[in-house]
This record gives structure tokens, sequence and C-alpha cells, in this order.
């Protein structure tokens, strides 16, 4: 991943560990003040919500190539060539040994 | 040879690929071995010894017992007591028809260690080597009885009971398969060829369903398109079938048909020649004696 990515969620964690310091330190405020609390400021708000999208986007690029979601498509690179062959019971009395004595 | 200059990790990366997709291309594994990998073994480091093991076996393979021997012997160095490396002496054994030695060691090793599954699998191989199938399928419906989500021994007595021609019972482990892996078209293919063996107007339905479901999985199988033309052709023409199973029989050998020969006009050319050979192994030459 490039250190683009590794950036991005750095930033995202500060961002977000900033707003929740900043909303514990606006409750302590109202509560000092005596003050009712009915909701965040705004701009805590929007900026929790903005550092977890990046965050989430810096850790889905970090977490490298995505696997294609329908299960069939996969499989059908398999080739039954492949996929019949059973590695613990490969036996050895074959013509093979004829190719090398 | 152009493998002579390949650089060591290039090699050591296709030997994993090979490992993980269980192919078995025993001489290239040995060449690639002698011209590279020997001279860089140190640098493998812990991978080293999953090589090691690779190489072993496709040497046996090949009947190199040079090759076999030094990587034997290596491995007994790095690891002397392991029951593994044990196993890949009763496998040696094995390979020059001493079998009643492998027993032995394979003997030694599960009354040692009960869960060791591998083991197990090498005495039905010692027996299936020796044409002793019967005692195979034995000791293989015993090892199932206690390992039972083991997919390799379900596809390994499937072939054992398709050998004897037991296809009620071939049949039941590829269903087993199937619980685990409903979307591979390839098991699904696997288990319409053994009702299509069977034969009759019901086979003869099963297996034209299950073909259809592997070939939506994957439009470019071309033995279960071949499966879904054959199964609809003989439906149609036999006389049990309602006339509207008829029209749909019919219909769907058609498409089948379309498939394929869209596919050999397509430009993976390549790919249907190598298949077409396999779909031939797939027909069947008059069974309407089961009428």
């Amino acid at each position: 991943s490039s250190s683009m990515n590794k950036y991005i969620f750095i930033l995202g964690m500060v961002l977000l560990f900033h707003a929740a310091y900043s909303a514990a330190q606006h409750r302590s405020y109202l509560r000092l003040t005596e003050q009712e609390f009915t909701s965040l400021p705004a701009d805590i708000v929007l900026q929790t919500i903005f550092s977890l999208l990046l965050t989430v986007f810096g850790v889905t690029m970090i977490a490298g190539e995505f696997k294609e979601i329908r299960s069939n498509i996969d499989l059908q690179k398999k080739t039954w060539k492949n996929l019949n062959n059973r590695p613990s019971f490969y036996t050895f009395n074959h013509r093979g040994h004829i190719f090398n004595p | 040879m152009e493998k002579q200059y390949k650089h060591w990790e290039d090699v050591r990366d296709l030997l994993r690929n090979w490992r993980e997709e269980n192919c078995r291309q025993s001489e290239d594994v040995v060449d690639l071995w002698n011209e590279v990998l020997a001279n860089h073994f140190g640098k493998l480091g812990d991978e080293g010894w999953l090589v090691l093991e690779q190489v072993f076996i496709a040497a046996l393979d090949c009947h190199n017992m040079e090759v076999a021997n030094f990587c034997l012997s290596k491995l007994n160095q790095e690891f002397p007591d392991s029951l593994r490396v044990k196993r890949l002496k009763a496998m040696k054994y094995e390979a020059s028809e001493k079998y009643e030695h492998a027993l032995d060691i394979l003997d030694l090793i599960i009354k040692k260690d009960e869960t060791n599954a591998a083991s197990r699998k090498r005495k039905v191989t010692i027996y299936k080597s020796q044409g002793m199938i019967i005692e195979a399928i034995k000791e293989l419906t015993d090892y199932l009885r206690i390992f039972m989500a083991d997919q390799e021994a379900w596809m390994e007595l499937c072939d054992l009971y398709i050998s004897q021609q037991e296809w009620n019972k071939a049949a039941f482990c590829v269903e087993e398969l199937l619980l685990h892996s409903p979307f591979n078209h390839l098991y699904l293919q696997r288990y319409a060829e053994i009702k299509y063996t069977q034969g009759g107007y019901e086979n003869l339905e099963v297996a034209r369903s299950y073909y259809s479901q592997a070939a939506k999985l994957n439009p470019k199988n071309v033995r279960a398109l071949y499966g879904l033309m054959l199964t609809s052709v003989h439906m149609a023409s036999n006389s049990k079938c309602p006339s509207q199973k008829k029209k749909e029989s019919i219909k769907l050998s058609e498409w089948a048909t379309n498939q394929l020969s869209q596919l050999q006009d397509s430009n993976d050319s390549k790919l249907f020649s190598s298949q077409i050979l396999e779909g031939m192994g797939n027909l069947q030459i008059g069974n309407d004696s089961k009428n």
C-alpha cells in the first residue's frame, strides 16, 4: 500500500480523536456553566463524520486487493485438471519411472 | 532453455503457486530445483522446508531417487523426530514398492498419534497402488467415519466407487462435496455425469438439471454444455417424456448447441480445443437399454 493511504488513515484517526476530545471538552464546559446538554455543536458532528469516512477509506486501501463478490467467478478459472488432484493420495506406481530410470 | 535464466525468487513464487493450486507438474518441479533453487536453498528460509517436501514428492513421481534421498536427508537433519518426515519416508518405500515397510512405518505413526489424518490416507493409497481396491474402500470409509469433513477423501472415495461401478455410492460422495461447495460448477458437472452414466429416465432428468446449473454458473464449461445437449436430446427422444418436457428439452439442447458453436467461433479457440477432447470423453453411445 502506498504511503499516501497510510497518511490518510493516520490523519483520519487524529481528526477522530480530536473530535472526541472536543466533544468531551464541550460537555464539561456545559457542566461548569450549568447549561443543559441538548446536542453537540454542528462542527464537531461534521468533523466526526468526515474523519470516520477518511479512516474507513484509508483502512480499505491499506487492506489490499478486493476479492470478487460473486462466488462462481472465482471458480470459473479452476479446471478439473487441478481440482481433481488429491496430494494426500498421490500414487507412484505409474509409468513415470520408465521415462527416468 | 529460458528457465536457466529465471531469477530464484520467481521460481520460488511459481512453486508456491503450484503448491496452492495442487498442480502435479513433477518434471518441471525437479528441473527447476536442479537448475535454480538447489543453489539458493539457504535464502528460502522457512519456506524452504515446504519446497523440499514438494520437490521430494515430485522426485518420487519422476523416480529420481537421488534428488528424493537428498531432500529426505536434509529434512531428517532439521526435524529428526518429526512424524511428517516419517510419513515422507513411508512414501519413499511406497515408491520403491516396499509396501510392508511403508505400512509398518504408517502403523507406528498412527499408534503414536491417533489424530494423524495424513498417515491414514497414505495407508489407503498403499492399498490402491497394490490394486486392492476393496480394502482401500473399506479403509477409506473407516477414515471418513472419523474425519467427516475431509473433502479430498470424499473425492477419492467417489473415484474408487466409480472404478467399481457403484454409481449410487459415488453419487452419495459427490453429494457430500456439493454440501461443502454448492457453487462449484465442476462438482455439479461430476454429479450430473454419474447420474447420466446410471441411465434411465429419472436419472436423466436429474442429470439434466445439474448440467444446466453447472452451465448457468460457468457458461464456458464445455463438458457441462455437451452434457446438457446430450441429456436433453436423450430425454426428448424417450417415450416416457411428456410433451411439455419434450419442448423444454429441445429448447435446452438448442441453447447448448448455440453456446458451443459460439465458443468454437470465439477467440478462445485454444480453450475449446483442449476441452473438446474432454467433452468427447463424456459422450455416451446408445444407453437406451435401461428404458
